[in-house]
C-alpha cells in the first residue's frame, strides 16, 4: 500500500474543507476504502477522518427515522425500530456483508460505496472508465456476468453494489449533507448518478460534500416492506439480483407500492412499471407474477448477464409475497 | 526480489505499461530496477518511478550478476533487453534475453511477466525488514536516491537492523498511537497505511491473528473492537484511538483455555488449523451478540469466517457447546 497522510478534523466545516483538497478522501468505518488502497485503485494523498465529526445515532419519531452517518451497520440492522418498523431495511443490511464488516461499515460509507465490478479493482486492466476516465470498458467486451442489464451506458455496465441503498430507495430516504454552503437535503433517487458518459462521477455530492445523516420517512407502506437477494452462495456474497419492495393495502386491494431493484442495475433501481401495474389489485401470486414480468423492462444484456433478467422478476415476486404475507 | 533490467535505450515505461508492470511486480512482491544508458529508473508496485542517471558502478554491478549467468552483457547490441530475478540470497535465480524490435517497453512487461512465472515461489506483497537489509548490502553500489525508491515497502519488523534502513527512506507521515490489546498498552510509531493486522503481527509480535485474504473476505483477521469482531485487515491501526483490541492471545487465562477454546479441541473444530483464530473470535462475539440461537442461526453470522478445510459441522457442534456452557464471557481482563 503507499503511503498516505492521514487528518483528524476537528469540526464538520473543517472535514468539509479538507475534503475539497487535491487527493482527499474521506474515510468512515474503511471497509471500502482500505479495500481499495490495498488494491492500489484509490491513491490519496490523505485521507480525512470524518469519526470524530459525524454522529452514530440512531433515532425514531412518529415520522421517521433519523440515523447519524456513522450508524454502523449492525446497529441499524438490530435496532428493534428499525426492525418493526422498516423491515426492508433491516433485512437489506443484515443480508450485506458479513458481521464483522458490518460491526465496522457506516451508513455514509454504504451509501457511498464502489462497484465491484472486477475489472474497476485491477489495476493492471488499462480500460476502465471510472478509474481512468476515456480509457474504455473491459467489460463491455469482457465477461459480464456480474454487470448490470439497467441502466448501463457505452462507456460503463458496472453494478451499484449495495444492499442498503436499494431499501432507501424502497423506502423514499432523504440524505442530508453538508458542503460549504450549509446542508441540503437530496431524495436518494437523485443520490446515485447513471454511468451516462462520467462513469467517474457517482452520486450528486459536489468535492468535499459530506453525508451527515439520512432521514426515512414513516409511510403506509414502510411497515409491509421486504429485501430478498439472491447470491452465487447462501450468506456474504454480493447480489445477484435483489428487490426491495413495499405494500400499502386498502382493503383487499394494493393502494400503494414500491419495488427497488439491486444486483442488475448501475444505481439502485426503481421498477416504475411493475409498481403500476401491482395498483388496484389484489395481493395475490397472480398480481405478483403479472407485473412482475415488467421489472427488467428495457434491460440490455451480455450473453454473460442475460439470466439477472429471469433472476430479477423471480426475486420481485418472492418479496412481494414476503410484504404481503 | 529485485527484478534487475538491463535495457540500454530505454526512456520511460509509459503509464499503461507502468501499471501493467506494477501488477507483475505485486505478484511478485519484487521491486524493479531497470538499468539504461543515460538513465535508471526504480520502484515499488505501490510507489512512484524514481529516476536516477545511470552511474558507472551500477552498470559494472549489473554485468557482474548476469556474468556470474554466463551472459556477457556488455557484448550485447542495444538493441537486447536482459531481466533478472535476484532472489533473497543475491543471487541471479533467472534471466531472460530479448531483441527490442517493437515496442521495447512491451518487451519489458513481457519479459516481466515471464519472470512472474517463473518464479517458483512467489514472496508475500510488502517485503520484510530481513530482505531489506540483504538488499540494502547488495545494492550497496547503487545511489542513494535509486535504493530509496526500492526500499519504501510495508510495515517492518522492529529488527535492530530495521533502523539503518528506514533512516535511508524516512517515513513522513509516521506518528505516535498507543494500541490497547488484551488490556495491556503498547506505543508504536506507524505509518497510517498499517493496519490493525500488521502492527499485530509484524510490529507486537503477536502472530495468532492471521491474515488469509488482506481484504475483508475471509475472516482469518477477526479481532474484537470494544467487545465487537472485526476484521483487523480492514482497520487502519491510527484508527482504533483509545478502544480495546482483543485477540486469540487475549482468551485463554492463566492456567486455563476459553471455553470456546476447550469446545474447539473437544470438536475437532479444525483441520489445518489456520482458520481457527478467526472462528474462535468470531464465535465470541457472536455469542456477545446472543444470537447463536440455532445451527442455522449459527452458520448464517458465522459466514464471515472461511474454513478451506470445510471443518464448518464441527465448527457449528463446538459454538453450540460453548454457548450451552455459557461461553460467551470476554477474559476478565480484557473487559
Ligand atoms: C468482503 C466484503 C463484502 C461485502 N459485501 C457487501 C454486500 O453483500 N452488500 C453490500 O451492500 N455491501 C457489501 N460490502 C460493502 C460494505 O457495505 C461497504 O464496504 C461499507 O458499507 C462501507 O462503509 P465504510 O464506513 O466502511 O466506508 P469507508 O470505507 O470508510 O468509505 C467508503 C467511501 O465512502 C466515502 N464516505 C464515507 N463516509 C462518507 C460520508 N459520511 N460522506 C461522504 N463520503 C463518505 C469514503 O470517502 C469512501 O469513498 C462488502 C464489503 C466487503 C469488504
Ligand atoms: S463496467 Fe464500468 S467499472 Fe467495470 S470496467 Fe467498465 S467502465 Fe470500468
Ligand atoms: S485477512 Fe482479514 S478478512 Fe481475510
Ligand atoms: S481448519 Fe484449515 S482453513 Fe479452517
Amino acid at each position: 500500500m503507499r503511503d498516505f497522510d492521514y487528518v483528524v478534523p476537528k469540526s464538520l466545516d473543517e472535514a468539509v474543507a479538507r475534503g475539497k483538497q487535491a487527493e482527499h478522501r474521506f474515510i468512515a468505518g474503511g471497509t471500502l476504502l482500505v479495500d481499495l488502497l490495498r488494491l492500489d485503485v484509490e491513491r490519496p494523498a490523505a485521507l480525512v477522518d470524518l469519526n470524530a465529526v459525524l454522529s452514530e445515532r440512531i433515532s425514531w419519531a412518529p415520522n421517521g427515522l433519523t440515523a447519524g452517518a456513522l450508524a454502523r451497520n449492525s446497529d441499524l440492522a438490530d435496532h428493534p425500530d428499525v426492525r418493526r418498523e422498516l423491515p426492508a431495511l433491516s433485512q437489506a443490511l443484515e443480508s450485506g456483508a458479513s458481521p464483522q464488516i458490518r460491526n465496522l461499515a457506516s451508513l455514509g460509507g454504504n451509501l457511498m460505496q464502489r462497484t465491484r465490478c472486477a475489472y474497476f479493482r485491477d489495476p493492471g486492466v488499462a480500460e476502465c472508465n471510472k478509474r481512468r476516465p476515456g480509457s474504455g470498458c473491459a467489460a463491455l467486451e469482457g465477461y459480464s456476468r456480474m454487470h448490470a442489464v439497467l441502466g448501463g451506458s457505452r462507456a460503463c455496465i458496472a453494478v451499484h453494489p449495495s444492499d442498503m441503498s436499494v431499501a432507501l430507495l424502497a423506502l423514499d430516504a432523504i440524505v442530508r449533507t453538508r458542503r460549504s454552503q450549509g446542508g441540503r437535503e437530496i431524495a436518494i433517487a437523485d443520490f446515485h448518478a447513471l454511468p451516462g458518459e462520467t462513469p467517474q462521477v457517482e452520486t450528486a455530492l459536489e468535492p468535499g460534500e459530506i453525508v451527515t445523516e439520512v432521514f426515512v420517512p414513516a409511510s403506509g407502506f414502510s411497515r409491509r416492506s421486504a429485501y430478498v437477494k439472491v447470491r452465487d452462495r447462501a450468506a456474504f456474497a454480493f447480489a445477484l439480483a435483489s428487490a426491495a419492495v413495499a405494500l400499502e393495502l386498502s382493503g383487499e386491494k394494493i393502494a400503494t407500492a414500491r419495488v427497488a431493484l439491486g444486483g442488475v442495475a448501475t444505481k439502485p433501481w426503481r421498477a416504475l412499471e411493475v409498481e403500476a401495474a401491482l395498483l388496484g389489485r389484489p395481493p395475490t401470486r397472480e398480481t405478483f407474477e403479472a407485473a412482475a414480468k415488467l421489472a427488467a423492462n428495457g434491460a440490455r444484456t451480455t450473453p454473460h448477464n442475460q439470466f439477472k433478467v429471469e433472476l430479477a422478476r423471480r426475486v420481485v415476486v418472492r418479496a412481494l409475497e414476503r410484504a404481503a404475507a | 526480489m529485485l527484478v534487475v533490467a538491463l535495457a540500454p535505450n530505454f526512456d520511460d515505461p509509459g503509464e499503461e505499461v507502468l501499471e501493467a508492470l506494477r501488477a507483475e511486480l505485486r505478484c511478485l512482491g519484487a521491486a524493479l530496477l531497470l538499468i539504461g544508458t543515460d538513465h535508471s529508473f526504480c520502484f515499488r508496485p505501490d510507489d512512484e518511478l524514481v529516476e536516477e542517471p545511470s552511474t558507472d558502478e551500477l552498470r559494472l554491478w549489473a554485468a557482474q550478476l548476469f556474468r556470474a549467468q554466463g551472459v556477457e552483457s556488455e557484448a550485447l547490441t542495444p538493441e537486447t533487453l536482459l531481466l533478472g530475478l535476484l532472489d533473497d540470497g543475491g543471487s541471479l535465480r533467472w534471466h531472460t534475453r530479448r531483441e527490442l524490435d517493437g515496442d521495447p517497453s512491451l518487451a519489458l512487461l513481457e519479459a516481466a511477466r515471464l519472470a512472474a512465472k517463473s518464479a517458483l515461489a512467489p514472496a508475500p506483497i510488502g517485503v520484510l525488514s530481513r530482505r531489506e537489509v540483504v538488499l540494502t548490502s547488495l545494492i550497496g553500489a547503487l545511489s542513494l536516491v535509486l535504493l530509496e525508491g526500492c526500499k519504501r515497502s510495508e510495515p517492518q519488523r522492529p529488527a535492530p537492523s530495521a533502523s539503518a534502513v528506514s533512516s535511508l527512506a524516512p517515513a513522513p507521515f509516521e506518528r505516535e498511537v498507543t494500541l490497547n490489546v488484551n488490556d495491556k498498552d503498547y506505543r508504536l510509531s506507524i505509518e497510517p497505511r498499517v493496519s490493525v493486522l500488521d502492527a499485530l503481527r509484524e510490529r507486537l509480535g503477536l502472530t495468532g491473528t492471521k491474515k488469509g485474504c488482506d481484504h475483508g473476505q475471509c475472516g482469518a483477521c477477526t479481532v474484537l473492537l470494544d467487545g465487537r469482531r472485526v476484521n483487523a485487515c480492514l482497520l487502519l491501526a491510527v484508527m482504533v484511538g483509545k478502544r480495546k483490541l482483543t485477540t486469540i492471545e487475549g482468551l485463554a487465562g492463566p492456567a486455563e483455555l476459553h471455553p470456546l477454546q476447550e469446545a474447539f479441541v473437544a470438536h475437532d473444530a479444525l483441520q489445518c488449523g489456520y482458520c481457527t483464530p478467526g472462528q474462535i473470535v468470531s464465535a465470541l462475539g457472536l455469542l456477545r451478540e446472543k444470537r447463536a440461537t440455532s445451527a442455522e442461526a449459527i452458520r448464517e453470522h458465522m459466514s464471515g469466517n472461511l474454513c478451506r478445510c470445510g471443518a464448518y459441522p464441527n465448527i457449528v457442534k463446538a459454538i453450540e457447546a460453548a454457548r450451552d456452557a455459557g461461553g460467551d464471557a470476554l477474559p476478565a481482563r480484557a473487559t
